[in-house]
């Protein structure tokens, strides 16, 4: 609250896109610093996108006013861009990327980093693989490790639902819900209608051939009391990426998972922690 | 007992609950009793159990008498590692 007079404020604007219109968010680097670069930011699934935006939009303001550009943008069919939800594809989200990264090219000619949060961070691994190798570095905040598997924990709130709300046994199993996808019909979790083609885009990842060697990549692992290192597949992933050529680096963060938490939280660790890398980082 | 204090921990940080305000023992009921405790953190809470343990819970295993107390999810999680 304090400071919000020396910020400079954020810049809520429509990018033309394929199909329609992106929503996004243009933070400024400080006018009173050195430019150090700029990030584009990519949200998470569904749900987590919501609960992460506080979090997200903190570390864009600090990231902003140690002097690098912020470009958030909110996805096809996602927050308040064009279409719906039930139409998004993997690969019109690989387009939006392009798109956000024509645009802050034209903004700023200093070092474009991507990071993402969770499927996010799969997305910009992606992008960075198949489509651009300009980045000067990838920042990776908890990312998904198995996209998969990250469907059937999505498919499995249906099911969580029933459990919850009528304290009955569930009976819509994920097994069930995947035949319905299979057969090529949508299905609705939470509230979030479900294309069978990005269920499908989702079930091909393999995320250990999304090793990016063409620049640095950091990787915010979130740990509690009750984990203090990288899970078993997490830990599986990073020394496959290695081996492949990668540049990576794990930051351990005492962190909540703040896309997840039923109140919104946030994690001023992990602003820390990005800001004893960043401010040295690309300049 | 080390299982006990793991499935606290992965209770206290995935529900993000207040320690000073909410005592986790084995008889603490769950459902109906944590509010925090809603279809997306159930999930949750399974999927930290999951990669935690490094053990798959099938969807039968994800039900009301699982998410009865403290001491039933531990009793799952056994049941599984044993298995």
């Amino acid at each position: 609250m304090s400071h919000r007079g020396r910020h400079q404020p954020a810049e809520p604007f429509f990018l033309k896109a394929d199909l329609g219109e992106r929503f996004c968010i243009y933070y400024p680097p400080a006018a009173s610093k050195k430019c150090l670069g700029a990030f584009i930011y990519v949200h998470p699934f569904a749900e987590e996108m919501n609960k992460s935006r506080h979090m997200v939009a903190m570390q864009s303001r600090a990231l902003a006013e140690s002097g690098y550009a912020v470009l958030q943008l909110d996805l096809y069919g996602c927050g308040d861009s064009s279409g719906d939800f039930a139409d998004a594809t993997w690969e019109i989200w690989l387009e939006d990327i392009a798109r956000a990264e024509e645009w802050i090219l034209q903004k700023v000619s200093s070092p474009i980093g991507l990071w993402g949060l969770r499927l996010g961070a799969v997305l910009v691994l992606d992008y960075a693989k198949k489509y651009s190798g300009n980045f000067s570095t990838i920042v990776l905040w908890q990312p998904v490790i198995n996209t998969g598997q990250y469907l059937t924990q999505f498919l499995r709130m249906s099911l969580a639902g029933e459990i919850v709300t009528d304290g009955k046994k569930g009976n819509s199993g994920t097994t069930h819900l995947r035949h319905e996808l299979a057969a090529g019909k949508p299905v609705e979790i939470a509230g979030y209608m479900l294309s069978p083609l990005l269920a499908n885009d989702l079930e091909k990842i393999v995320t250990t051939q999304l090793a990016v060697t063409s620049c640095r990549i950091h990787w915010f692992e979130f740990i509690s009391e009750s984990r203090q290192t990288l899970t078993p597949a997490g830990e599986n992933l990073v020394s496959s990426w290695k081996k492949q050529g990668s540049d990576l680096s794990v930051h351990y963060v005492p962190c909540t998972p703040f896309w997840a938490t039923q109140e919104i939280s946030t994690c001023p660790a992990l602003l820390d922690e990005m800001a004893r890398i960043f401010l040295h980082e690309m300049t | 007992m080390r299982l006990l204090e793991d499935v606290k921990s992965i209770l206290f940080n995935t529900l993000n609950l207040n320690k000073e305000k909410v005592i986790l023992a084995e008889s603490t009921y769950l459902l109906g009793n944590i509010p925090e405790l809603d279809s997306m953190a159930v999930i949750n809470v399974i999927s930290a159990i999951e990669e935690h343990f490094d053990i798959k819970i099938e969807d039968d295993e994800i039900n009301a008498e699982t998410f009865e107390t403290v001491a039933s999810l531990i009793a799952l999680i056994n049941k599984k590692m044993q298995a």
